[in-house]
């Protein structure tokens, strides 16, 4: 499935971030970043308003593809796939968004998080990374 | 395979196939040459409708055609599926005008061709009689019978629109157009329905091939050609979508086969693609040709440059582009999976050309709107095409600071050799021309990298793609760090980290910092080093090692420094909280303290030289500075907020109509957009006032640190918290803060006069408290306050010392909000009530007035009393000492008149509140004194061993003379003895005039009585009151008015007698014209005064006893 999956805040600063390889993700992190540019395009106000979250694909690297959805208060989930994974569909995809938005609100609503700081819940990252890697 | 290529010029695009439908002609060869030319120039010139089936939409095409002779072995069999590629429609040509001609010899002919056509079930034919125009003709009446009825009639009876006629055009005339346009038009239309029928077939075969391509046999190029075919046959049409449609088809096909490969079996064909890579060359957008049996990358080629025409010729530039990386990416992802083996850096060098080539094919669409829409891919290209030659740098051993070894050109030359030659025009090499180039020489490489990655910043600015631009600058700043041009690297790094850290992306920033550090300290820039270091070791998100490490360095280099380094906090140590432990408002001396909360991220402790904030005098307030409220700033308060993200303060806004109906409603922000300042906050803090830690050197360890500032409030003035500061060393790490106040205030010494509970006397001396207050700082104690006394009141400080109406006292030691009561005596003499005592003091150069007021010690009063002539004059004095007064010899002095005193008792103590009163007689009063001045005195003491002194009174008598007698008698009525009550008595008045018979309007002495009885006692029956005048000297008739009132007693007892008053009586003025009247049209009274009337009647009784019984 995915290898990584990012959350970033309103003011575009990383709120979380997850990789199935903990080495890669210095490597993720300028990929995420670079794709808030392209994220940024799309919600741009001169483009026709979008009601959907899903942004669908940001941009393909060769060996990467890196996929967007935006909350209506603009907090940025990002996923990057392996693009050697050709069986994965859009579907699944738009899926493990919902998964991850789902679990973020769950996160938010927890009293003990302030929000807007970086979320560094261990149950958190443990269910974003049973998303990713589709074991849930 | 058709194989047939015509090379075609003059078409822009160079070789194509040539798709154009083949028409034969048959019967006069010669005839139809003349017009073979006007033909195939008429037919594609305009549109025709295709109608297709499948419900698909009617397309407007053009059509062409190409000529040849009819032969019997060229005509397609029946049931062949590539009537694309065979005569697809047949004309016959005749130009027999003569009907017997026809019958004998062209009749045959057109028999034969028929049945040459229908034995293959060939419907699509046209006969064409070709007549030469004859203006006789078309004069004759009756028609004969053409040659053209007779060929209807023969063989096209139910098919009339397959036989036409045409006046040859071989002739130029006008009237000739007319029946060629309408010859064409019929071409058209009958060679397109041909030509539908024949596409129809080709796409069922198409679709019949797909569907087998499971079977073992199948072989993807074979259909690959097939497909490829109808692409071209709808380019031919003008229908280039369509064309892209069936080449995005294949593309997808083959994908999907390739995706396929490891799990599927039957691909078998596929293995032919798995031979090792041996060329490379570029990828062409233009004519091109697809090599027999080519490699998966010419095989790619080919198709992405089929897309990309179509793409170009539907003027869809941008798609082209956009498509380009995806299709790369395809490409390396199909040769892994394919295994297939190359020479390293090939399928670099590939990518690198054909992205080259994309973009060169984008250069040439220059028009603003289309590198507008393309720049957003081309941006990801050029990076591409610079991340690719890197890596051939790198391979090759181009890259800076280093020199490729003979293995390495050994791989350029069989790189070189593998990208084919491709010569583009001498002043626009192409891109195997550039690469080959690059790959020549190290300077070469640096160059042309240079260039593309530039051009790869550039255009992701252009089209806002910061973010991508500032990853691409990262990897030009390590190109140039590899040069040796630290100060281009640090620019790129700069903006790279400013980006970062703008979107609060710590980790990369942080990683940058290590680059930069890494960058000044090649550049032996000391002091960036230390600033960068000092960054580093502060970062959380990297490695504890590493940041000891550069924590050291920090130190190391912090001591070679030559001046201190102002650093801003930024993350290095981070302010939690600001709290003023003191009020906001400090009286000057005291201390202003403030708690520091601070959160060091060194990963040591630090030895901290200074901490401190500091104040800064108020001044104007800088609308752009935030200013802030109470006296803590939280973590909240100290983080940079963007504005933009901020909640907008919306107002709403109704207006109403002039009858109060709604007439708008809205809602309004007023939200400026500001220019973010882009220069750097001053860092130069003022440290002349500043709030201090107590006991420097501080220590700071990492995590939070908890730091008392203090510093004693000298000049008053309001403050504002500045920047807070931290020194380590000569490192200074400053930040500004949002301002506090705090207030710094001043308590004047005061000072105030303050009389006791009683009222000032006058002539008594007295205690008066003076209360000195020391504010909030110290007075010069030999300084002297001086007290000045109005005249006629004298002070004293000092108990024993003589009175003075100028007092100086000395300050003396005293500390700082103290008061101190000092007694003042105080003497005011008796004649004004009204003092003020004038204070100056050393710390104020206004003075101060103190109001006194002083009552006499006694408080006197006077009245006259008359007994006809005689006069009285009574004093009455009540004491107004707090303490018994003693007093002696009253004393009344009248001018000109002698008084008889009636005292006796010469010694008196007068206590608070209790009076005394003493009566004089005036013994004579002179007849023309109309006002008497009085003097009242006595002497008074407070204690028994004080001296007397004497208290005055001074006062006038005025109207002394008695001018009239009043006197009243209540009789009963007559026949009765008694006054009885409820019984009319008489009250019988008498008014005598007794005043000095001097001339003076003796005539107008009109005076008014009036009864005023009281009304529970007495009812006074008719008149109460009435004018009485008087005309003759006093004594003399005249002088004495008797009038009698009827009045009655209302109780029994002795009765006061109804009181009668009198008053003078001025009538009415008599209206004198000419005279200003001031309002004296009534008439007034005026009241006498006391000593003027005696009323003999007064306090008199009358025994009123009860009434008879009948009538009460």
């Amino acid at each position: 499935m995915a290898v990584c999956a990012a959350i970033v805040g309103k003011d575009n600063s990383p709120k979380f971030f997850c990789c199935v390889n903990p080495d890669e993700e210095l490597n993720f992190q300028y990929k995420v970043l670079s794709s808030l540019d392209i994220i940024e395009e799309k919600l741009s106000p001169g483009i026709k308003p979008n009601t959907e979250m899903y942004l669908g694909i940001l941009y393909s690297l060769e060996n990467w593809k890196i996929y967007g959805y935006v909350t209506n208060t603009k907090i940025k989930f990002i996923i990057v796939v392996d693009s050697s994974n050709l069986t994965l569909r859009d579907n699944e995809i738009r899926s493990m968004f919902r998964k991850i938005h789902a679990e973020y609100a769950d996160m938010v609503s927890n009293p003990f998080y302030i929000p807007g700081e970086p979320i560094t819940s261990k149950t958190f990252t443990c269910s974003i990374k049973n998303i990713i890697t589709g074991t849930v | 395979m058709n194989g047939k290529l015509e090379e075609k010029e003059g078409e822009p695009n160079g070789p194509i196939i040539d798709r154009r439908p083949i028409v034969t002609c048959a019967g006069e060869f010669e005839l139809f040459s003349h017009i073979e030319d006007n033909l195939l120039q008429a037919l594609p010139k305009d549109v025709s409708e295709w109608k297709r089936s499948l419900g698909r939409p009617i397309r407007n095409v053009h059509i062409g055609a190409k000529f040849m002779a009819f032969s019997t072995q060229a005509l397609p069999k029946p049931g062949q599926w590539d009537l694309i590629r065979q005569p697809l429609f047949h004309i016959y040509w005749t130009d027999c005008t003569d009907v017997d001609v026809y019958k004998n010899v062209v009749r045959e002919d057109i028999e034969n061709w028929i049945k040459e056509l229908t034995s293959r079930e060939i419907p699509d034919w046209l006969i064409v009689v070709v007549e030469n125009y004859d203006g006789k003709r078309t004069k004759q009446l009756i028609p004969r019978t053409t040659v053209l009825d007779k060929i209807r009639v023969d063989f096209a009876l139910k098919q009339g629109d397959r036989c036409i006629s045409v006046i040859n055009p071989g002739k130029a005339e006008n009237k000739t157009a007319d029946s060629w346009r309408g010859l064409v038009a019929r071409i058209r239309h009958l060679l397109l329905v041909a030509y539908a029928r024949a596409v129809t077939r080709l796409e069922d075969h198409v679709r019949q091939q797909r569907e087998k391509r499971n079977d073992p046999n199948w072989n993807f190029m074979e259909y690959f050609v097939l497909q490829e075919e109808l692409a071209q046959v709808l380019e031919m049409l003008g229908l280039n979508d369509e064309a892209l449609v069936q080449y995005d088809e294949l593309d997808a096909l083959f994908s999907q086969f390739v995706a396929n490969f490891t799990s599927c079996d039957n691909l078998k064909w596929l293995t032919q693609f798995q031979r090792p890579l041996e060329r490379w060359h570029g990828l062409k957008l233009g004519p091109i040709v697809l090599p027999p049996s080519p490699s998966l990358l010419e095989l790619r080629a080919y198709i992405f440059s089929k897309q990309a025409q179509m793409l170009l010729l539907t003027n869809k530039v941008w798609e082209m582009a956009s498509r380009c990386l995806p299709f790369l990416h395809v490409c390396i992802r199909e040769l892994s999976i394919l295994e297939i083996t190359a020479p390293s850096g090939a399928v670099w060098c590939w990518l690198f050309l054909a992205s080259m080539e994309v973009l060169q094919i984008c250069d040439k669409f220059n028009q603003a709107d289309q590198v507008e829409e393309y720049s957003r891919q081309t941006a990801s290209l050029w990076e591409y095409a610079s991340q690719k030659l890197r890596s051939l740098g790198e391979l090759c051993g181009l890259m800076p600071q280093g020199e490729p070894t003979s293995e390495q050109l050994h791989i350029i030359v069989n790189l070189s050799a593998g990208m084919g030659d491709n010569p583009g025009l001498p002043n626009h090499p192409s891109p195997t021309d550039k690469l080959k180039e690059a790959l020549c020489s190290q300077d070469a490489f640096i160059k042309t990298y240079l260039e593309l990655a530039e051009l790869a910043m550039g255009t992701y600015k252009h089209v806002g793609r910061i973010r991508m631009a500032r990853l691409v600058g990262q990897e030009v700043a390590s190109f140039y760090l590899l040069l040796g041009e630290t100060q281009k690297a640090a620019a790129f790094l700069g903006d790279a980290l400013r980006t970062f850290e703008n979107d609060g992306w710590q980790e990369l920033a942080a990683q940058i910092q290590i680059n930069l550090a890494e960058c000044h300290k090649r550049a032996k820039d000391t002091v960036k080093y230390v600033k960068a270091c000092a960054y580093v070791s502060a970062a959380l998100d990297v490695d504890t090692l590493i940041r000891w490490t550069y924590f050291d360095e920090m130190n190391k280099y912090l001591s070679k420094l030559e001046r201190p380094l102002d650093v801003p906090f930024n993350d290095i140590i981070k302010i939690n909280t600001v709290h003023f432990t003191s009020d906001q408002t400090v009286m000057q001396g005291a201390k202003i303290e403030v708690d520091l909360v601070i959160e060091s991220n060194f990963p040591k402790e630090v030895l901290c030289t200074f901490v401190g904030i500091s104040l800064e005098m108020e001044e104007k307030q800088k609308h752009n500075e935030k200013y802030h409220a109470g006296k803590t700033l939280t973590k909240k308060d100290l983080k940079f907020q963007d504005p933009y993200l901020q909640r907008l303060k919306i107002k709403e806004k109704l207006e109403y109509k002039q009858d109060k109906q709604l007439a708008t409603s809205r809602i309004s922000s007023s939200f400026t957009l500001q220019r973010k300042d882009s220069s750097p906050p001053n860092l130069r803090a003022n440290l002349d006032m500043c709030l201090e830690a107590e006991n420097l050197p501080v220590s700071v360890t990492p995590g939070v640190n908890i730091l008392k500032l203090s510093k004693r409030a000298e000049v008053i003035g309001k403050y504002y918290t500045g920047a807070a500061v931290i020194h380590v060393n000569q490192l200074h790490l400053v930040q500004l803060i949002p301002r506090l106040t705090v207030e710094v205030r001043l308590e004047q010494p005061s000072i105030r006069l303050y009389k006791r509970a009683a009222p000032l006397l006058l002539g008594i001396e007295q205690v008066m408290n003076l209360i000195l207050t020391i504010g909030s700082y110290l007075i010069e104690p030999k300084s002297k306050i001086k007290l000045n006394a109005s005249q006629g009141l004298k002070l004293q400080v000092n108990p024993s010392a003589p009175l003075e109406s100028y007092v100086e006292i000395e300050v003396g030691e005293k500390p700082t909000f103290c008061s101190a009561k000092i007694p003042l005596r105080i003497f005011a003499d008796l004649f004004s009530k009204d003092q003020q005592v004038t204070i100056t003091v050393p710390w104020d150069h206004k003075p101060i007035l103190v109001q006194l007021n002083f009552s006499p010690p006694v408080s006197t009063t006077w009245r006259l009393s008359t007994v006809n002539h005689r006069k009285f004059v009574q004093v009455n004095i009540v004491g107004q000492c707090e303490r018994d007064l003693l007093m002696q010899d009253p004393l009344l002095k009248i001018k000109d008149i002698p008084v008889k005193p009636n005292i006796v008792d010469y010694d008196l103590v007068v206590c608070n509140g209790s009076g005394y009163s003493f009566l004089w007689e005036m013994v004579r009063v002179p007849e023309d004194t109309a006002t008497a001045k009085a003097e009242f005195s006595i002497k008074y003491k407070l204690r028994l061993d004080d001296s007397f002194k004497t208290y005055h009174y001074y006062f006038d008598i005025n109207d002394l003379k008695t001018l009239y007698i009043l006197d009243a008698i209540v009789e009963p009525a007559k026949g009765s003895e008694f006054c009885r009550v409820g019984v009319v008595c008489h009250l019988h008045l008498s008014i005598s005039y007794v005043g000095p018979n001097d001339n003076t309007d003796m005539d107008a002495r009109s005076i008014m009585y009036e009864v005023l009885a009281e009304q529970s006692i007495w009812a006074v029956c008719g008149r109460t009151a009435g004018v009485v005048c008087f005309t003759g000297h006093s004594g003399a008739e005249g002088s004495l008015q008797q009038v009698v009132l009827d009045v009655m007693p209302l109780a029994s007892g002795f009765l006061p007698l109804p009181l009668v008053r009198i008053s003078k009586y001025i009538p009415a003025e008599s209206v004198v014209p000419d005279k200003p009247s001031k309002g004296d049209t009534h008439p007034r009274l005026e009241p006498f005064s006391p000593g003027q009337v005696y009323n003999r009647s007064k306090s008199k009784q009358l025994h009123v006893i009860a009434g008879t019984s009948e009538n009460q």
